[in-house]
């Protein structure tokens, strides 16, 4: 599969705010990349450089090979943007709207246009300053995905969304990937992005802190272990890899990393009644990285 | 900026007619002048100091005063709410119509601080230079110079509640404005329909008569009005629903898609409403300046003074073509506030995140800046024209023998003050795009004021070059200077290339 996006060491100070520093980033055909963090990571900085609005202090953005900042218009002809906040012309309606970015784009599946238009149950004739902001994200979202364009960047594009229309987002993410688009999706929604994205790559003050597959990731996570004993729980604090023991009665849990063989051996000789595990959610693993700092972050 | 106008009537009445037979003949020719009267009302005692400050300033100040009150007061209760705003304020320990009451007495309080400013310079000008007013009549003057704000500051309260968009709301205050200048305008155009005067609230003010014989029954039916229409604002503010409006709005439209094929298409979809209201009122301003401009010619013509001042500013001719000459000046500024417009209207776009939807597309930055700037310059251009055939229409009304060439040749003449203002503007959009829209509304008050106070007082040269309306000749009392022109379009050209190319390469910017 071909790199759709790429960016190297790509920087950006406003002034003395590092908003964004040195980012190595790869989103190839027919993956979903989701990018992670709190407000203010430098979510939104990254998609502006992508999308040429904002220039880089360092380093460089290219799409499909095509650099944002100096191939701009070449590279716009393969891209669509949906915007955590639409800002549409509000005397215009919802049918001119899209007809004005179609015509500007000129690229459009007209009948894909209306079978969004159809699941997303939007009402085009009405004017955009009377649409709610879930009723503007849909527009927004129809106007993006109408273009088939090879890579989709979308920034919190499911702010406002009610639940059912965010499962139609997801089919139709599901569709783009599907089609070979690339998408790049930003989101502190864990579960969208656990739901959609192959790979996950985590912001925090501009800086990435963590990049790779889901599965790759919870490699670097701990396993929730719990277990209860018929007897009086034996100590599990000094086995290797076994941290944060929590006893309660004769339950008892506890986070493994690394190899669970030490544990299974203390565990055999002790009357042991139930034993659950558990893979760590995104939810853990992220709050690993932004969670208390208790030194229970994995160096990445 | 109310001061200086009742600064410049005082001291400019006692420079321009220094003598008692120059004032009495000033004071017999306005009277007998129906195009005067109709514009700036009445004027009783000309030949006083006081009756002069007062006409003059009270003509002039009076709308301005009410556009100011309407605008400020549908920015706070409308605008805010439109910008989401209101809603925080709402989700507070406040209800709707506590928030709406509060924000009025908000307002209350800048128009008196504003009456306050008004009234120390009305008391400092009166008693300079021997004009001997006393205090009490000009703490009455500057109460009557501030009572249109006030009026209008309650009418643009209660549009704000009736229609749904700050932009609504002010057209509908301004359409207040508009017909209650009109009504004034009939009434005062004639002593057989001066009953007129008592149904708008202009004319009460006008009734005021402050030092020429204060009448304050007026100030009744004028507290009055602030009183209901302030709090009808209130109750119907209570009463409707946050963003909704009292009057019925379409929400729903059929696509009208003929314009929307590309930026330029847009952006002249965007500007119409705008500027279809411009050259409306272009075209009323020119023919309204058209039909008085006779007899108001012979009223510049009692002053040596005046012509000595209009001949420093190279006018040869005489009559109409004279007072048409001072009009176009007028005219220039109010397209120079055009121009600034279209240029607050560009960055509105990008502050607003909407020039993101466009710019993510494949389309060039210049591109989209280039169909503004055009359609920005076009709406110059023809308002220029417009502005001269409506002069035309109205003095050929009158007989007033001035070729429609000569006037459309004065219209044009004035032309490169909106593009120089436009081209200055993009270059601080480029530059600085945060401060374009309030430098080049700078610029043009800027221009306004020093050819105001510059035409009465004798100001430094340089401060006069700097002004960007004195290097405008006065057609069609003198010939149009084209090279001047072409000097101020070129400036302008060349500051809209640089402005653009730092627009193409810089970060696009919130608000």
């Amino acid at each position: 599969m071909a790199t759709a996006i790429r960016t190297e060491g790509l920087t950006k100070h406003f002034g003395s705010v590092r908003a964004l520093e040195s980012l190595d980033l790869e989103v190839s055909e027919g993956e979903v990349l989701g990018c992670l963090g709190p407000n203010g990571a430098g979510k939104t900085t990254t998609i502006r450089l992508l999308l040429g609005l904002i220039r880089p202090t360092a380093g460089r953005a290219e799409i499909f090979g095509l650099d944002a900042e100096r191939q701009t218009l070449e590279a716009h002809r393969r891209i669509a943007y949906v915007p955590g906040e639409p800002s549409l012309w509000p005397s215009l309606t919802g049918a001119e709207t899209l007809h004005l970015l179609g015509r500007v784009h000129g690229q459009v599946d007209a009948r894909y246009r209306d079978e969004l238009i159809e699941r997303f149950s939007f009402e085009p004739a009405k004017k955009v300053r009377a649409l709610s902001k879930g009723n503007r994200q849909k527009l927004a979202l129809i106007a993006a995905l109408m273009t088939r364009a090879d890579a989709l960047i979308l920034d919190e594009p499911t702010s406002g969304l009610d639940p059912l229309m965010e499962q139609t987002f997801r089919e139709c993410v599901v569709e783009a990937r599907e089609a070979g688009q690339a998408v790049f999706l930003s989101s502190h929604i864990l579960s969208e992005v656990e739901a959609l994205c192959d790979r996950v790559a985590i912001l925090r003050a501009g800086v990435l802190v963590e990049s790779g597959s889901l599965a790759e990731m919870r490699h670097l996570s701990a396993l929730s272990v719990e277990v209860a004993f018929g007897g009086v729980p034996p100590d599990l604090s000094g086995i290797p890899g076994v941290r944060d023991v929590h006893v309660t009665g004769r339950r008892v849990r506890c986070q493994v990393r690394g190899s669970v063989e030490p544990l299974l051996k203390v565990l055999a000789a002790s009357e042991v009644t139930e034993v659950l595990s558990r893979e760590p959610s995104l939810e853990e693993l992220f709050l690993a990285h932004y969670g208390p700092a208790d030194g229970r972050r994995h160096p990445g | 900026m109310f001061g200086v106008v009742v600064l410049s009537s005082v001291t400019g009445f006692q420079s321009a007619y220094p003598t008692a037979a120059g004032r009495t003949q000033l004071a017999r020719s306005l009277a007998g002048d129906s195009g005067l009267t109709a514009l700036f009302g009445p004027g009783r005692h000309l030949d006083t100091v006081g009756g002069f400050a007062a006409w003059r300033s009270l003509g002039t100040v009076t709308l301005v005063g009410g556009v100011w009150g309407l605008l400020a007061a549908t920015r706070l209760l409308r605008g805010e709410e439109d910008a989401g705003r209101w809603e925080l304020l709402l989700a507070g320990r406040t209800t709707r119509r506590r928030a709406a009451a509060e924000g009025l007495l908000g307002l209350a309080g800048g128009w008196a601080v504003m009456w306050a400013t008004v009234a120390v310079i009305a008391v400092a000008a009166g008693r300079s230079q021997g004009a001997g007013l006393p205090v009490s009549g000009a703490l009455y003057l500057s109460l009557a110079l501030v009572a249109s704000a006030g009026v209008f500051l309650a009418i643009g309260a209660l549009a704000s509640q009736l229609a749904p968009t700050r932009r609504r709301a002010a057209s509908l205050a301004s359409g207040v404005l508009g017909v209650s200048f009109l009504v004034r305008m009939i009434a005062d155009s004639g002593t057989s329909r001066s009953w007129l005067r008592w149904f708008t609230p202009l004319g009460w003010i006008e009734e005021l008569r402050p030092l020429t014989g204060s009448r304050t029954g007026p100030l009744i039916p004028l507290a009055g009005l602030v009183a209901v229409v302030s709090a009808a604002a209130v109750v119907l503010a209570g009463r409707r629903d946050l963003g909704a409006s009292t009057l019925p709005d379409r929400d729903t439209a059929e696509p009208r898609l003929g314009l929307l094929n590309g930026p330029w298409g847009l952006t002249a979809r965007l500007a119409r409403p705008v500027a279809l209201g411009w050259v409306a009122a272009v075209a009323l301003s020119g023919l309204v300046f058209g039909l008085i401009a006779e007899g108001a010619a012979q009223a510049v013509s009692g002053s040596t003074a005046m012509q000595r001042a209009l001949a420093r500013l190279g006018v040869r001719a005489s009559g109409a073509a004279v007072y048409l000459g001072l009009c176009f000046v007028i005219l220039s500024a109010l397209i120079g506030l055009v121009a600034a417009g279209q240029v607050a209207a560009a960055r509105e776009e990008e502050a607003e995140g909407r020039l993101d939807s466009l710019l993510v597309q494949p389309l060039g930055r210049l591109r989209w800046l280039g169909g503004r700037v055009a359609v920005a310059a076009a709406l110059v251009t023809v308002l220029a024209v417009v502005g001269g055939i409506g002069a035309w229409v109205g003095a050929a009304a009158q007989g007033t023998a001035i070729s429609l060439a000569r006037l459309v040749a004065a219209g044009l003449n004035i032309a490169p003050v909106g593009l120089f203002v436009l081209g200055f503007g993009v270059l601080l959009h480029g530059v600085s795009p945060r401060i374009a829209a309030g430098a080049a509304y700078g610029l043009v008050a800027w221009s306004f004021l020093i050819e105001m106070v510059g035409a009465v007082v004798k100001a430094n040269h340089w401060m006069l070059d700097l002004s960007l309306l004195h290097h405008v000749a006065p057609a069609p009392a003198a010939d149009p200077r084209w090279t001047s022109g072409a000097v101020l379009v070129a400036l302008g050209a060349a500051a809209a290339l640089i402005g653009a190319a730092c627009f193409d390469r810089r970060d696009l910017v919130g608000r």
